[in-house]
């Protein structure tokens, strides 16, 4: 037996803002990995008096597994050989513990400790190319503790761009629900949509809403549409999560408004918003343009979002956003992978580095807790760092002491190089800091809402027994960096600070239904253009069922 | 007489990991793999394996030989060689690598010199690379450097490069261009559109004179080769997708190491002009699967050492070399073990050898313990990659003597326990 089947955790003021409780002094109870309103007397306690008790974290974008990632890993042997990890030493009987190596991009063993041992229970990989997902699962597979699930590039897929082009709306959706199932993915992701197959195909990008792809009829904005309609249709329960194009570009803010208004009364999600909230132009250079962005999402209850923070050091970019990347490479000559991924996406891999000296790091890094800051609804507006891509998963308890510490933020920013902070909200002052409970929605609670998932963010019964206790510490990043507890489906992971027990995690998937009458169509395509088997395509033998759809 | 006929299977007879093989069954044998070039043939044979299970010589229990293998390796923690050999699937080279872990192991396999080389060169600079279905969709210029894949790759050109009328070239093969550079005696493809002949010497030199072509420069001294460069580089740039493509398993003959490096970076500078790819033909048996598991377990694609407890890249210092040092006490060798390299066969009698996978019972050294398994993607089912790193399942068509990817999982428990009690 690996864990108690009850525990109760006693006396900690909890942070469950999902139920409305905000700080209240209380006893959480599990029983069989799930909350339960209480246990009969006798059942083992965890005295967490004078702690802070909140739901697992989950993670609602982050880059941890798949063949991109992989990719990365080979790419910086230099960073792993920094790194070494030894297998954690786990409670007694608790038997086979990995060892593994750090870096931006860690092994997945030691990524599923890491991640348990900040408190985060739950983690979704953000872009898998599908003809990679069954590797993805291998690599889940491997990622002890956490449940963890990953969503599918559909953006630039060729399937998809050919229905759009014909006019077939609804056969796209039918396509997106029948990759979600034969992939096990759980959301769409569409990332610089029609952008990739344009830097494919040699003409480079797509930078405005309705440039055309080639001299076909699919614009960005067709994509959009299509697949944010496919998503809200089949009543997934994360709507399609969207990297907009011309990441990364200065004046990219105007692209990414008319994005969401493009989706105007539809459910989208806007992910890594940071890099899509420049003002200014390629001509005049950078400015922020967050005000503009965070404003238009606070009046618009359907859309959501993830800040996707830079946090200064060393980065890798890794991203299905090829044409971002290999501009990165054309004006760094750093060393640098691009896969064309067949009829589906692309891939492009990138050392780089957040520098507080560099006036355009100083602005990304800006750009990104104005989002925070002038956030009206932290439900909608959630925790990321586009890990590890503006900055490392580990980093989030920096992060967190920024939105709640004001004057560590305002420490920062007196280092950090001014140059293009004028006229940024930031440098202007803005006095707001976080409370504990706004920290448990960017960082569990809201996330899980947006995700869909029921079971998760939240200390409600029946919820899953994912929850993590914390010492209060002046030093809000100590106190976040290691969490005095942490409980994942009801078994004690870490105690007294240290890693104790690393259960496997489950795969949150899904298998929304779909019209058959798209596959004798989808076959032809198969055979005529595909290198693997129509029927070797789905991915078989995963053995957590797919989350159900509520009709 | 045919029982049945399997459709759908993935081959490991190459790294073209074709996955539309047909076999055809009869008494539990395969009589007809259709569709399979004669590499695959060869592979498949008739799919009879022997089963046995040995310890010393004698035929015994799974349990018996797992208890002694785990016995045996314990006994040399630290000091071990784990070998990943070919024809294994990816959750039992998943096992393996588990096994290294646990035993402070050296991990070395079937990484040829070439293959080595060339990831290290990525390593350095990165890549532009493709998966095989954009070479098949896109691929408007092939250059093929160095190498016929007809000999090694036989279904390469038919399946992926040259003839398939595809996505983005409705002429198929009308709407390509070959270009076959051939250096000193290898040779190129017959229909090239172009072909230039390089002397080994001049090989590096003239990599670099083509990177200098694309920065509007030109390199001196190359003599009459220089206009058939400049000739290249403008088919180069007119094309709309360029894919140069190389063994970087290397061919009978030993090429200059920096061929990798240089193909590597021209066809990173070509992505500018134009869009540019380089294909790295990579042998069968699931020796991709075996780089890309131990890089997601450890960080590091090959030349693991976990001798300190956690991985250290060892490129430089691998596990066959310090075996034929003599500085290792145990090694598990896993898969087929005629891969494992000649030199180094005579010191595995000398120590305490376990070998567990196809004909382990009639490897070419003497081993204390030998599990016979099935063959991955034949009586295995499982993950097998391609040598693009795409993953493919792997179906058992015909019944396994015992699973590898089962016996390793044992074989890893009976480690733990034994690390447990110590």
């Amino acid at each position: 037996m690996s864990a108690p089947t009850r525990l109760r955790i006693v006396r900690g003021e909890v942070y469950d803002p999902a139920n409305g409780v905000n700080g209240e002094v209380r006893d959480v109870c599990i029983e069989d990995g799930r909350i339960v309103a209480d246990l009969p007397q006798g059942a083992p306690t965890l005295d967490a008096a004078g702690m802070v008790v909140m739901p697992g974290g989950v993670d609602i974008h982050s880059h941890i597994a798949g063949s991109s990632c992989n990719h990365a890993r080979r790419l910086f042997p230099e960073e792993h050989s920094a790194e070494p990890t030894m297998a954690p030493r786990l409670a007694s009987g608790e038997l086979g513990a990995r060892s593994g190596t750090g870096g931006t991009l860690p092994s997945t063993f030691t990524t599923g400790y890491r991640y348990a041992g900040l408190g985060y229970t739950t983690v979704f990989d953000a872009a898998v190319a599908p003809v990679m997902s069954r590797h993805t699962h291998q690599e889940l597979e491997d990622t002890p503790i956490v449940d963890s699930g990953f969503f599918v590039l559909l953006g630039n897929d060729e399937y998809l761009l050919r229905q759009i082009d014909s006019g077939e709306r609804d056969r796209a959706r039918d396509y997106a629900a029948w990759v979600l199932g034969a992939t096990g993915g759980y959301a769409i992701k569409i990332v610089n949509p029609g952008g990739i197959q344009a830097w494919k195909s040699g003409q480079r990008n797509l930078t405005g809403l309705d440039q055309q792809l080639g001299s076909s009829r699919v614009t960005p904005r067709a994509i959009l549409e299509t697949l944010t309609d496919a998503g809200n249709a089949l009543r997934l329960p994360h709507p399609v999560h969207i990297h907009c194009n011309n990441l990364g570009v200065p004046g990219n803010a105007a692209t990414t408004l008319e994005t969401m208004q493009a989706l105007d009364g539809r459910r989208a999600h806007f992910t890594h918003l940071q890099f899509h909230c420049y003002g200014g132009s390629p001509e005049i250079g950078w400015s922020s343009g967050a005000s503009r962005v965070i404003e238009y999402v606070n009046a618009n209850p359907m859309v959501s979002a993830d800040v996707g923070q830079v946090m200064f050091g060393p980065v890798t970019t890794v991203s299905a956003d090829g044409p971002h990347e290999y501009l990165l490479y054309a004006t760094s000559g750093r060393k640098w992978v691009n896969i064309d991924v067949e009829l589906e996406t692309g891939c492009g891999i990138l050392p780089y580095e957040f520098k507080e000296r560099s006036a355009v790091s100083a602005l990304q890094w800006a750009i990104g807790l104005e989002l925070f800051l002038l956030s009206a609804d932290p439900w909608r507006v959630v925790l990321s760092t586009d890990h590890p891509n503006g900055g490392s998963f580990l980093s989030y308890p920096a992060l967190i002491q920024l939105l709640m510490d004001r004057r560590a933020r305002e420490e920062q920013l007196k280092r950090v190089n001014p140059a293009l902070l004028a006229g940024s909200a930031l440098a202007d002052g803005l006095a707001r800091e976080y409370t504990l409970s706004e920290v448990a929605i960017v960082t569990r609670a809201g996330p899980a809402r947006l995700l869909g998932l029921r079971h998760k963010g939240h200390l409600g019964p029946g919820a899953d027994a994912d929850v993590t206790v914390y010492v209060r510490n002046h030093d809000i990043a100590k106190m976040f960096t290691h969490p005095r507890y942490v409980v994942k489906g009801g078994s004690l992971v870490v105690e007294e600070g240290q890693l104790r027990r690393a259960p496997a995690g489950r795969r949150l998937r899904l298998r929304p239904e779909y019209d058959d009458a798209l596959l004798p169509d989808l076959r032809h395509y198969f055979e005529e253009y595909s290198t693997v088997s129509f029927e070797n395509y789905p991915v078989q033998g995963i053995t957590d069922d797919p989350i159900p759809i509520p009709s | 007489m045919t029982d049945r006929k399997v459709p759908h299977v993935t081959c490991l007879g190459c790294g073209c990991a074709c996955d539309d093989i047909i076999l055809s069954l009869c008494d539990d044998r395969i009589v007809h793999a259709e569709r399979a070039c004669q590499l695959g043939v060869a592979w498949f044979d008739d799919g009879r394996v022997p089963a046995r299970v040995q310890v010393g010589g004698r035929d015994c229990g799974l349990d018996e030989a797992l208890d002694a293998g785990a016995a045996l390796l314990h006994a040399a923690r630290g000091r071990a060689l784990v070998f990943l050999g070919d024809d294994i699937t990816s959750e039992a080279q998943r096992a393996t690598v588990e096994i290294a872990d646990h035993l402070h192991a050296v991990v070395d396999g079937v990484v040829s010199e070439p293959a080595a080389a060339g990831i290290l060169a990525g390593q350095r600079r990165g890549r532009a690379t493709c998966t095989l279905g954009e070479i098949r969709n896109r691929a408007d210029l092939l250059l093929f450097w160095g190498t016929d894949p007809d000999q090694r790759y036989p279904r390469y050109r038919s399946r992926y490069a040259l003839y398939p009328v595809a996505f983005h070239l409705p002429k198929g093969q009308r709407g390509r261009t070959v270009v076959s550079v051939t250096v000193g005696s290898d040779k190129g493809p017959a229909e090239a559109d172009l072909h230039i002949a390089l002397r080994p010497e001049d090989e590096v030199v003239a990599l670099s004179a083509l990177r200098a072509h694309l920065q509007g420069r030109e390199l001196g001294g190359l003599a009459t080769l220089s206009s058939q460069l400049q000739q290249l580089t403008s088919l180069l740039t007119k094309a709309k997708y360029v894919v140069i493509v190389h063994d970087g398993d290397g061919g009978d003959e030993r090429r200059s190491p920096e061929r990798a490096e240089g193909l590597i970076t021209l066809a990173q500078r070509l992505n500018g002009p134009t869009r540019a790819a380089l294909s790295t033909l990579r042998a069968g048996g699931n020796r991709s699967g075996a780089e890309v598991v131990l890089t997601w377990q450890t960080g590091f694609p090959f030349a693991v050492d976990f001798s300190r407890g956690s991985p250290r890249y060892r490129p430089d210092r691998r596990g066959t070399a310090q075996l034929e040092a003599g500085v290792l006490a145990a090694a598990l060798v896993v898969g087929e073990p005629a891969g494992f390299p000649a030199s180094a066969r005579d010191r595995l009698g000398r120590i305490s050898t376990v070998v567990v996978g196809p004909r382990a019972s009639e490897a070419p050294f003497t081993a204390k313990v030998a599990i016979d398994t099935g063959v991955a993607g034949i009586h295995e089912a499982g993950i097998g990659y391609r040598m693009d790193d795409l993953p493919l399942p792997l179906q058992a068509a015909l019944p396994s003597p015992r699973s590898a990817t089962d016996a390793l999982r044992r074989l890893a428990d009976r480690l733990v326990a034994a690390e447990a009690r110590r």
